[in-house]
């Protein structure tokens, strides 16, 4: 065992030794949080979407979202009460709205009734605004129910001009201070995290998962230059072997993420200490997992072609579908597919402990099925593991 | 002469088509062992056969004293391999790569960086040790190649074809380092396509074509198989024995 961790610090000697890979691996990812963050930090013009499940469907509810989406910058995207939940779950949203039922028909009837704001913490700056601007339209539209049914009924009886004047600032008066419809928040107690944080997240797992199977190549041009053969001559075994080669992996997507998650904490403001220790072991769950996935390229793989190509095509699939560059949730078969990315499991993780008030343990469907993978990885890898084109002797 | 190595009717097939068929011979202890064949004939599935890299399908080799199939730790402690690729880290210094195999063959830290360092010496490589292999030229990563297989002082070495595609001088150091290991006591197996360069180091030769030995003996017994030992050239004997015909 002493060999395989003496052949994984050798591994990585190796990988500092590599300008190009250091470059990729770790240079890369950087320039991309500086220009995500400069892009994200620009006033490019306000654009919002307002989640709602309107359970209601009434003609009020339906008058109040017609508002909202007169505004143009609002945009109103329809869910079902569990999409929203699950969207909300899966921190893909960190505002949603509720119309319950009967909220029409309550209204109508000049009972009060609540518009439901669902959020993560607190549910981020478009949230707040949404929200805002949910309680601005409701006011509207319920502000003229109100009008038209104290007209109606002061012009049933013989009151004059000015008892009418009266009568009707009154109302209006009770509007404001009690008001028909009142937008009330429920705050999920759970971690916030913005689309930046979703961002740097997903960067970071992608370049991981791109360097560990960009490895493959080196693994195999190893194969081809003879030093796993000679490697197999020492009294270094096969399997000490993989598990060296193994380490490495883990190692170096270690020291990778370590030095990203560092820069995304100290420049980035992205949570405190606690969070970033937690990341930290995060962050080796998910370097074991990518290293396994990089050794079943490399096993697969017959030649530097194919290993280029399964690594990119694994790599942008992967994070793609993973929720790297936009939502999955609440987008029928895309999250279906996304449920097979492990990006997915790895940034929803990260994203719970960038809120600074989530905890590993609370990920843990998501470090399951990371570790899963590891494993199921390192199997196939293992099986299919070898030195030269021919069978090895044990 | 005492047995260093005894190969017992290898064989070897891959997808059906025999790589190694039944070869058997012997290797003394001290000697330089010339294995010789045209391209193809099965020299270096062989070498990976004692070198415990590939099991035989069948048959068995024991070096010194020890199976190669059923103890191939105790095998692998005995022996040195020099492969016919420069097996080598390029981006990493000779120094570097010496210390590292010879971690892998168990040496300390400490006297695996003085075994490199005497072995630099030894190679005339102590003054550009430090730097990256890739800025070698090719004789000195034949060097290096080669001092890797010496790390661990290994009693019976393998040498691939060290000598492909280099200039004289960096031959002629090579020519000395396996003599110079004979003298000390190395056993050697020696593969490679230059004719004068085995009758040159060689204390005896097999020679191998379409995966069996077909003749071994020493470089003077072998010429007189075919002619005047004084006259005749082993090339001669070799193209004698394999026949003229090209091989892939």
């Amino acid at each position: 065992m002493g060999r395989a961790f003496h052949l994984a610090r050798f591994e990585l000697k190796r990988y500092f030794a590599d300008r190009a890979d250091l470059a990729f691996g770790i240079a890369l990812p950087i320039v991309l949080f500086a220009v995500m963050t400069g892009a994200l930090g620009e006033d490019a013009g306000f654009r919002a979407t307002m989640h709602v499940a309107d359970l209601d469907g009434g003609s009020i509810a339906h008058r109040i979202l017609e508002r909202v989406e007169d505004s143009e910058v609002i945009t109103v995207r329809r869910y079902t009460r569990d999409e929203l939940a699950d969207a909300l779950g899966r921190t893909a949203i960190l505002t949603g709205f509720v119309i319950p039922p009967g909220f029409s028909a309550s209204i109508d009837s000049g009972i009060p009734a609540s518009i439901i704001v669902e959020q993560r913490g607190s549910g981020g700056s478009e949230g707040q605004i949404v929200a805002g601007a949910v309680r601005e339209a409701s006011h509207e539209a319920v502000s003229a129910i109100e009008l038209r049914r104290a007209v109606g009924a002061l012009t049933s009886d013989s009151a004059g001009d000015e008892r009418l004047d009266e009568a009707v600032q009154q109302l209006l008066a009770e509007v404001h201070i009690r008001p028909l419809v009142e937008v009330v928040t429920e705050p999920m107690h759970v971690p916030e995290a913005s689309e930046l944080d979703r961002l740097l997240a997903g960067i970071i797992v992608m370049f991981l998962l791109f360097s560990a199977t960009l490895s493959a190549r080196a693994l195999i041009a190893e194969r081809r230059s003879g030093t796993l053969e000679r490697l197999v001559t020492t009294q270094l075994s096969p399997g000490e072997l993989f598990i060296g080669k193994f380490l490495a992996g883990v190692g170096r997507a270690t020291v990778q993420s370590f030095l990203l998650l560092g820069l995304a904490f100290a420049v980035l403001g992205v949570a405190g200490p606690l969070a970033f220790l937690q990341c930290l072991i995060l962050a080796l769950v998910v370097a074991a997992t990518v290293t396994s996935v990089g050794l079943v390229v490399a096993a697969l793989a017959r030649t530097d072609e194919q290993a280029a190509i399964s690594a990119v095509l694994v790599t942008m699939v992967m994070s793609m579908f993973g929720g790297t560059f936009f939502p999955t949730t609440g987008a029928g078969w895309l999250e279906v597919l996304s449920r097979f990315s492990l990006n997915t499991y790895a940034v929803d993780a990260f994203m719970g402990l960038f809120s600074g008030t989530g905890h590993l343990p609370d990920q843990g469907p998501e470090l399951a099925v990371l570790s899963g993978v590891a494993i199921a990885g390192l199997a196939i890898a293992r099986t299919m593991f070898r030195v030269s084109s021919s069978p090895l002797q044990s | 002469m005492e047995t260093y190595l005894q190969a017992e009717a290898l064989a070897k097939h891959f997808d059906g088509v025999a790589a190694v068929e039944d070869v058997s011979f012997v290797i003394h202890t001290k000697e330089i062992f010339g294995l010789l064949g045209p391209n193809g004939a099965g020299k270096t599935t062989t070498i990976r056969m004692l070198s415990t890299i590939l099991a035989p399908d069948s048959g068995d080799v024991r070096i010194g004293g020890h199976s190669a199939v059923r103890e191939g730790d105790e095998v692998r402690k005995r022996i040195g391999v020099c492969p016919q690729e420069l097996a080598l880290y390029p981006e990493l210094s000779a120094f570097d790569n010496l210390v590292f195999f010879g971690r892998m063959n168990g040496l300390p830290g400490r006297a695996a960086k003085a075994r490199a360092r005497a072995l630099l010496a030894e190679t005339g490589l102590d003054d550009r040790g430090g730097e990256a292999v890739k800025k070698y030229s090719g004789g000195m990563k034949r060097r290096v190649n080669i001092a890797i297989a010496l790390m661990n002082r290994p009693k019976l070495l393998f040498l691939d074809e060290p000598t492909v595609g280099i200039d004289p001088q960096s031959r002629n150091k090579i020519f000395e380092t396996v003599l110079g290991l004979r003298d000390e006591g190395t056993t050697v197996l020696y593969t490679t396509h230059y004719m004068e360069e085995a009758d040159r180091l060689c204390d005896r030769i097999g020679i191998m074509d379409r995966g069996r030995i077909i003749a071994v003996g020493t470089p003077a017994e072998l010429k007189r198989q075919v002619g005047d030992p004084g006259k005749t050239t082993l090339e001669e004997v070799f193209l004698r024995l394999t026949g003229r015909s090209l091989r892939d």
